[in-house]
């Protein structure tokens, strides 16, 4: 186990690196469209269940499911990969900004009007620095969840560990198939630990200090 | 997927307000979600099998889309499900009872913090190493499919016995219950919609894991996607993944009503 891993170092270094690049550029992107949609559906109220419904089907449908449905649009590579990490890691963070952007105290939008803010001066700093906390919430279980979807994902050579789980997987009853097998797994689950501390930092930085718990 | 972790990992949101919106009103979205998706799987089925009824399909296509293997694969993949989500059940009500009890009860955060970190793991990569482990089969998927349930259930169990108001635990003692009686009569059925909520949540994961096993020759209507994937059909794939979604959403639906109809009344 020790040996597969020191002489394969390097390259398992650089999937690791992959994983979780795969995975943080997919939530950035995730967290822009789930806050804009937010946005909407803070201003017109009728979308509220519509966005909880369409976010509770969406989780519901099995990550190898949705991965079929773009291969024909998509085909095999990175960029299938990329939009179904992103797909399910807008889910729960658009369910989270839906409920911080409602909590958001109304008294204090009428006050950053009446002090004669324009609405994207409220939208940018009165309501999504304090919808931030729940908002990242939903961000941090985004990328935990997405880390095991890349893994799937790279059933159609999507980039990161996940390749090395079906390399142990079609390399069943050779000497390395253990070892590749838990190399990805093992892999991942570190990945998604480091990350997860890093959103921890990410929170500390980005929470506003007066509402910081 | 709901995958995970993840999936899990899927919905902790809503597990997490699970207690205290156990109330009687049924919320406007609880209602869509009752409503819209077996709306959605029945549309979605229809337009398939118009349109495996209609469609050109090839020797290939049409060996692989019978509609008997269809069956027997769907059959297969309710079968992966159920037994997973029954021993799941059997398996963490109980033990989350007993972590609730007396001197278990310094364990439950460490049972609570394993079960965790294992749910951290990608569901494909507990699948191939128990494969490795164990070989192919049925069995190993449930075995699989059930580690990765579990902690749902746990967690709920714990949480919603814990969230029981001790004043009413001391109403029961007070009548003269036996500890076994206030677990049945009183902690149980008032922590039955927590337990419920974490029940649902792993039917979904089990549902999503399921399309897995046919990795591990364990069936399921994986293979069709799967078989779509290395014949680089187009058909197979869509049909496969179509079929999958619509199991997944039955059986989260499925979770929902079970959710509604165990709710003691009175809660």
């Amino acid at each position: 186990m020790w040996d597969f891993i020191s002489e394969r170092g390097d390259i398992i270094a650089y999937n690791a690196l992959q994983h979780a690049n795969l995975v943080l550029q997919a939530v950035f992107v995730a967290t822009i469209v789930a806050v804009g949609i937010a946005v909407l559906v803070d201003r017109f109220q009728f979308l509220d269940p519509v966005a909880n419904t369409v976010s509770a089907i969406g989780l519901t449908i099995p990550s190898f499911a949705l991965v079929g449905l773009l291969l024909p649009l998509t085909m095999i590579g990175a960029l299938t990969a990329f939009i179904c990490v992103a797909f399910y890691a807008t889910l729960p963070i658009l369910r989270n900004a839906v409920v911080g952007f409602a909590q958001v105290d109304k008294t204090l939008i009428e006050s950053a009007r009446g002090m004669g803010m324009s609405d994207l001066g409220v939208l940018l700093r009165v309501r999504l620095p304090l919808a931030w906390p729940v908002i990242h919430a939903g961000v941090r279980t985004s990328v935990q969840m997405s880390m095991g979807i890349a893994a799937i994902a790279a059933y159609v050579l999507g980039p990161g560990l996940g390749g090395y789980i079906f390399t142990g997987l079609t390399q069943a009853g050779g000497v390395n198939a253990v070892n590749y097998a838990l190399v990805g797994t093992v892999g991942i689950v570190l990945v998604a630990l480091v990350a997860d501390l890093l959103m921890l930092l990410l929170g500390r930085v980005t929470i506003s200090k007066g509402i910081r718990a | 997927m709901a995958d995970t972790s993840t999936t899990a990992p899927a919905q902790p949101a809503e597990d997490e307000l699970a207690p205290k919106g156990s109330g009687r009103v049924i919320t406007r979205e609880m209602t869509l979600m009752l409503v819209v998706p077996p709306a959605l799987v029945a549309a979605v089925f229809g337009a398939f099998v118009w349109w495996r009824q209609t469609a050109d399909l090839d020797s290939v296509e049409a060996q692989q889309l019978r509609w008997s293997e269809l069956r027997r694969l769907g059959v297969e993949h309710v079968q992966l499900t159920v037994v997973a989500a029954l021993i799941v059940v059997a398996v963490a009500v109980p033990l989350g009872v007993l972590l609730t009890r007396g001197r278990f009860r310094a364990a439950a955060p460490v049972v609570i913090g394993i079960a965790n970190a294992g749910q951290a793991a990608p569901s494909v990569g507990l699948i191939v190493l128990l494969f490795l482990w164990l070989d192919g089969g049925f069995w190993t998927a449930i075995w699989a499919l059930s580690l990765y349930g579990i902690l749902p259930v746990l967690r709920n169990t714990i949480v919603g016995i814990q969230g029981v108001d001790p004043t009413l635990l001391e109403a029961g003692r007070g009548l003269g219950m036996t500890n076994l009686a206030t677990l049945g009569k009183v902690e149980l059925p008032l922590a039955v919609p927590v337990i419920m909520s974490g029940v649902r949540t792993a039917l979904v994961l089990i549902a999503g894991t399921a399309s897995l096993a046919c990795f591990i020759d364990a069936g399921g209507l994986g293979e069709v996607l799967q078989t779509g994937i290395t014949l680089f059909r187009f058909s197979l794939m869509v049909t496969g993944a179509v079929l999958i979604a619509l199991i997944a959403l039955l059986i989260e639906w499925l979770g929902r009503v079970l959710e509604l109809a165990t709710r003691p009344k009175g809660i």
